[in-house]
């Protein structure tokens, strides 16, 4: 835990450098914390306003890189909508690492099937730099990613530049269009019916908004992916991060803390979980 | 384990002593109910040993409704807590668990737990709702605290149960040993009637291995019935010895409050979208019967109900979990 030594509830400081519009509704935070920041792809952080609140995120940059922290966010509620008024030079507060990342070691040798929508790319992206950076230990990686209207996407240059990786594709899909908009229109599961995978040696990662995860998690299913063989990132609200506010709690689990990423098959009695 | 015993006026007379050292609490009983309050020679007599529960959880002592955690300084205590019943301490294993979780540990809950000798007390009578025994909880302590205490007329009996209650003990002014064989029958006997008298009052009432069943079988019919009464008002968690859920709440200069929070308050799983999993009002109300006997069970070996039975005794709407649950049998 970086920053918070003797104290699990200390915010460690860190500046906002640079603050990237994605989106209409989304910017990417670029963060330089006091001290090094070491996080696993997919563990969560808690990213505090200054004497407002704070809210859990996925960090969307490379883990590889310690001394600086991107984190995408959506205006969504109130905190956020602090957060989106910031500007460079802004301190706040960061928590974490939290909970449990994606055990990207399982992949190896495997294809890794990505399911996203929405502002749900943004812990994709972090992971997708963590497969890059071992892809000779993967067979394959194919991103499906849906997003409301074109404008909506965010990390556009993304997908070309995952699209000039070896090993790597990348597919979007659009639920509005527009007039310059040619790509396919529908929701992002659909992306699913055209993707050549071998579903025995594969991995099927979804993130994104509770309605995608829950149909994309039943297309998976359909498509023959085992439970085990489906790695969600669940939402919850998560106020301390540490497993113990109550807060984050589906069934057993505390989402925080032994999540926030599940295999379909652990938690698929929780009641609820698509809530 | 082992017994001593001391005469009743020593007792006081040392913790007069150890009042310049530690803070020191003790139940008293008003006119109203019994709860913990400062030590105070003077009023000795208004201490109520080996009675049921005082009005207040022991958690109290160790979560504080509100507290700033932003800066961490130490130590904190010495303190003793005399009279705690033993549904209390056995309330302790889950918030150990919990706050003690090596992942996390909550530094300022480590330092209230080591600087706290918990005097536990044998209970000799019940309340009304009083059923720890129906979830396997007996009405004496026997590990968690540091000393049980027994007040039999002039004198005081310690059980003593731990090392740091064997430091203690050993600091008694006229404190000897009791010479029975380590069998104390007087208080074997205690421990029975007790026990027959929860076993009376508490006939049929479904143990702690079933109620989860019980919980996960139950229709929607019997949580709209029961929620009905419920106002959300959380006096149930408020005053239960394992519920801890709390919310951070920032102030300027990322300074941090941890604020007791319930899942029978609106809103406690709302997200910034606007979902909320336990919107409505039966919804929250079966949330804490399956976080007590469902979940926390699962995930946890220590024990999320201890049959204390504040949560019936606490409730404006006069909700008895009890009688919920034997309608669910």
């Amino acid at each position: 835990m970086a920053g918070q030594h003797n104290n699990i509830y200390k915010p460690l400081r860190a500046t906002l450098e640079e603050v990237i519009e994605e989106s209409p509704l989304i910017k990417t935070f670029v963060l330089i914390p006091d001290e090094e920041f070491i996080f696993k792809t997919g563990q969560f952080i808690e990213l505090s306003v200054d004497g407002v609140g704070e809210a859990p995120f996925t960090p969307s940059s490379s883990p590889l890189v310690s001394d600086r922290l991107e984190v995408t966010v959506m205006k969504t509620g109130y905190v956020t909508g602090i957060m989106h008024e910031l500007k460079p030079g802004a301190v706040m507060g960061v928590r974490g690492p939290y909970g449990r990342g994606y055990p990207v070691k399982e992949f190896q040798g495997k294809e890794v099937l990505i399911l996203g929508g929405g502002c749900g790319l943004a812990p994709i992206r972090s992971l997708l730099f963590t497969l890059e950076h071992m892809k000779e230990d993967l067979e394959k990686v194919i991103l499906c990613y849906g997003s409301k209207t074109p404008a909506d996407c965010i990390y556009k240059p993304l997908f070309s530049r995952l699209n000039s990786i070896d090993k790597f594709e990348a597919y979007r899909i659009v639920d509005v269009t527009d007039d310059e908009w040619d790509g396919p229109v529908g929701v992002a599961t659909k992306l699913l019916d055209s993707v050549k995978v071998n579903i025995n040696n594969s991995v099927a990662v979804v993130c994104g908004p509770p309605i995608m995860m829950k149909f994309g998690t039943i297309r998976l299913l359909e498509m023959g992916y085992r439970d085990d063989q489906i790695y969600l990132s669940m939402e919850k609200n998560m106020s301390c991060g540490l497993g113990k506010c109550g807060h984050c709690m589906m069934g057993e689990f505390f989402v925080c803390k032994d999540g926030p990423v599940f295999t379909y098959n652990e938690i698929k009695h929780s009641p609820e979980i698509w809530k | 384990m082992y017994y001593i015993s001391i005469k009743k006026e020593d007792w006081h007379r040392s913790l007069e002593k150890l009042l310049a050292s530690h803070d020191i609490f003790v139940p008293v009983k008003d006119e109203y109910s019994i709860d913990y309050e400062h030590f105070n020679l003077n009023h000795a007599d208004r201490i109520a040993y080996n009675t049921p529960k005082p009005a207040s959880p022991l958690k109290n002592f160790f979560l504080p409704v509100r507290e700033n955690v932003s800066s961490f300084n130490g130590k904190a205590g010495p303190r003793i807590i005399i009279g705690v019943p033993n549904c209390d301490v056995e309330g302790l294993g889950l918030l150990d668990e919990i706050y003690l979780d090596e992942d996390f540990t909550d530094p300022f809950y480590r330092e209230r737990r080591r600087g706290t000798l918990i005097i536990a007390s044998d209970c000799y009578s019940v309340n009304e709702h009083c059923h720890c025994t129906s979830y396997g909880v007996k009405p004496y302590a026997t590990e968690k605290a540091d000393i049980a205490l027994l007040s039999e007329g002039d004198e005081i009996f310690l059980r003593v149960i731990s090392e740091r209650g064997r430091d203690f003990a050993g600091q008694l002014n006229g404190a000897r040993p009791v010479e029975e064989n380590g069998k104390m029958l007087f208080a074997e006997k205690r421990h029975a009637d007790t026990e027959a008298l929860l076993a009376g009052i508490n006939e049929n009432l479904p143990d702690y291995k079933t109620t989860g069943t019980l919980v996960l079988k139950a229709g929607k019919e019997i949580w709209k019935k029961y929620a009905s009464r419920c106002v959300s008002c959380g006096a149930c968690t408020t005053i239960c010895p394992t519920c801890s859920c709390f919310l951070l709440i920032d102030r300027p200069d990322f300074e941090k409050v941890k604020q007791v929070d319930a899942c029978q308050y609106p809103g406690f799983e709302r997200v910034a979208g606007g979902e909320d999993a336990l919107f409505t009002l039966p919804d929250r109300f079966r949330n804490r019967y399956l976080c007590k006997y469902v979940w926390r069970p699962q995930k946890f070996k220590s024990i999320a109900c201890t049959g204390c039975g504040r949560c019936i005794e606490a409730c404006i709407g006069k909700i008895s979990k009890n009688e919920l649950f034997m309608e669910l049998i």
